[in-house]
């Protein structure tokens, strides 16, 4: 293994393919990794480099301890895990926004502005599979919620009474319209990030730094 | 009493260190320390608790202290780091001293956060009252020459300066919006973020290109040839120039080689006042060695003194190159008279052995066996006359 060599963390699921495609761009011959092999763990040796797979909220875990170099990751895991990662470049792609949304019909009254009352939530539950974010969020503002940590299908919590609320990821909205959710408040936006070990980051500095210039060159 | 099964359990973060462990942390730690004393700098102790308003960073901000009342209701902290008790030592013991102190410690630290050893081993130095660039050079090279007395290999040490970034800071009159933004960014290394508000500021252009290239300063001396611009700031053009004459020490210790310039490493706002650095080896993923110049330190202790000085994570590094065994025993002695057993055991021990006692008769077979599954090298019966 040379000094040089990287190991590179990329999601499963959908910001996979996305991934692949901008390496591949970047000149690291990568182009048959894909997730329905089953395989995790892929060679390159033509680009000194090796591919794992993993769940996406294990990314900036495998980055932090070093067991990989870099990773592809969402910025709403890099914020959830809350780990000693460097975040090296925004790669636009995979965009999504953190919002709290409640049933059509418990919806909080407006506020002159326009914007909902969140006041109405105090005391209230919130599902979420992002417990750090929505911590963050109420707390910030003063406001008492408890964030009630899911898995998935944050959507049927409030239908079956477990929480009032969900705090979840929105791209197009389908799936809040499906469950007659309407959003009360965005939180946040995100896109996939490009994040390193911070200690890989410095010793592997110009090959990491070389591959973060090529893309931000790619994704202008 | 029969202990509950919770008495099997250590709390989170904690474990406990095997006598092959332990063995080979201890030789690790000896080679550190004995080549500290023969820098002269003198071991010295401080005690695991603290006050808390000794040790903690910031008041105002989450910190990872294990804390605890006293009696009195005082909160105290097992200590997270050498540094600050033994500014506090020798604020309150070495007034009027012969400055400069050199002080190296040993010994276990304590942070509650999720990392993954909440306690482990380090081995520093401090080196208090010079503020000169000899003293950071001699502390960056004594940090060198332990990693070469450790055997560890493909160790890098990277070389900053804290002044730049603070340095810009004063000239500009950063508001404290964007302290607090630049603040937040370095700390979570974010450099997406670090980008867009620098960009986004109301800094000059020049101000915003170099905080935008400092990140990406790493290499030899030449580096610094990108603050040429900035020699009419005071801060920036005694950061650049300390660097420089530190680099050349560096190399008259002969440890140049070892040690890149990075500014790179960014520390912020915090109590780094000068150079700093940070030692990388391989596959951890976390600096072995964190250390730099802290000037305004002692005075938070009612002294006015620099300092510079830096920590190895021992406890990393131990786990990562052991393969050590404990050092054996030599001989086993065994026979049927407890008195006549006892006697032979410390005839040996005098003569400088490393003796086991059977305890009670064992037949030569079980000794045999006994010895060769504890490596035992010798077995000695010994008869009564």
């Amino acid at each position: 293994m040379s000094k040089n060599f990287l190991t590179i963390a990329l999601p499963k699921g959908k910001l996979l393919e996305n991934s692949v495609q901008l390496l591949t761009q970047t000149g690291i011959d990568c182009g048959f990794v894909e997730e329905d092999s089953r395989k995790l763990m892929f060679d390159l040796p033509g680009s000194d480099a090796r591919i794992i797979i993993c769940r996406p909220t294990d990314i900036p875990t495998y980055v932090e301890y070093g067991a990989a170099d870099i990773g592809f990751v969402g910025k709403d895991t890099v914020v959830e895990q809350n780990l000693d990662v460097a975040e090296l470049v925004d790669l636009k792609f995979g965009y999504c926004r953190f919002v709290v949304a409640m049933p059509e019909e418990t919806k909080p009254p407006k506020l002159g502005d326009g914007s909902y009352d969140l006041n109405f939530l105090n005391h209230k539950r919130a599902a979420t599979k992002f417990p750090r974010v929505a911590q963050m969020f109420f707390s910030e503002r003063g406001m008492q919620v408890t964030p009630v940590k899911l898995h998935g299908n944050i959507e049927l919590a409030p239908r079956v009474g477990l929480a009032e609320m969900i705090i979840d990821i929105v791209s197009t909205g389908t799936t809040l319209r499906q469950n007659h959710l309407v959003e009360i408040a965005p939180i946040m936006e995100a896109t996939t990030r490009m994040i390193a070990n911070r200690v890989a980051y410095r010793i592997k500095y110009e090959r990491i730094q070389g591959l973060a210039d090529t893309i931000r060159e790619i994704i202008k | 009493m029969e202990r509950s099964s919770q008495g099997l359990k250590l709390p989170e973060g904690m474990r406990d260190l095997l006598p092959a462990e332990l063995a080979w942390l201890e030789v690790l730690e000896g080679k550190a320390i004995q080549i500290c004393k023969n820098w002269s700098y003198q071991k010295a102790a401080t005690p695991g608790l603290e006050y808390r308003a000794c040790v903690e960073p910031d008041a105002n901000k989450d910190d990872s202290l294990y804390k605890f009342f006293d009696r009195n209701g005082r909160i105290v902290a097992l200590r997270p780091e050498f540094t600050t008790p033994i500014a506090r030592m020798v604020a309150a013991r070495y007034k009027g001293g012969l400055f400069p102190l050199r002080f190296c410690y040993s010994g276990d630290v304590y942070r509650n956060d999720a990392s993954r050893y909440r306690e482990f081993r380090q081995v520093g130095v401090e080196l208090v009252g010079s503020g000169s660039d000899i003293a950071d050079a001699e502390v960056i090279a004594l940090a060198v020459e332990i990693m070469k007395v450790l055997e560890i290999r493909n160790f890098q040490l990277s070389l900053g300066h804290n002044g730049i970034f603070s340095g810009l800071a004063q000239e500009m009159n950063f508001n404290p919006k964007l302290r607090e933004e630049l603040e937040d960014g370095i700390a979570r290394k974010d450099m997406v973020k670090l980008e867009s508000i620098i960009s986004q500021s109301e800094l000059p252009d020049n101000a915003k290109e170099l905080l935008l290239l400092l990140p990406h300063l790493t290499g030899k001396e030449e580096v610094l040839d990108q603050f040429k611009g900035w020699n009419h700031v005071p801060a920036i053009r005694r950061a650049v120039e300390s660097l420089r004459t530190i680099y050349v020490y560096l190399k008259d210790f002969g440890v140049q080689d070892y040690v890149t310039l990075d500014l790179g490493i960014l520390r912020g706002f915090s109590y780094y006042t000068g150079a700093i650095f940070e030692g990388y080896l391989p596959g951890i993923g976390i600096p072995v060695i964190d250390g730099g110049r802290y000037d305004n330190l002692y005075s938070d202790f009612g002294m006015n003194l620099p300092a510079t000085g830096f920590a190895v994570n021992l406890g990393i590094m131990s786990g990562q190159l052991s393969d050590f065994e404990v050092e054996k025993v030599d001989i086993l002695v065994y026979g049927q008279s407890p008195g006549a057993v006892i006697k032979r055991c410390r005839e040996l021990r005098k003569g400088g052995k490393k003796v086991e006692m059977a305890l009670g008769f064992v037949t030569d077979t079980d000794a045999k066996n006994l010895a060769s599954g504890k490596g035992i090298a010798e077995v000695e019966r010994v008869e009564v006359r």
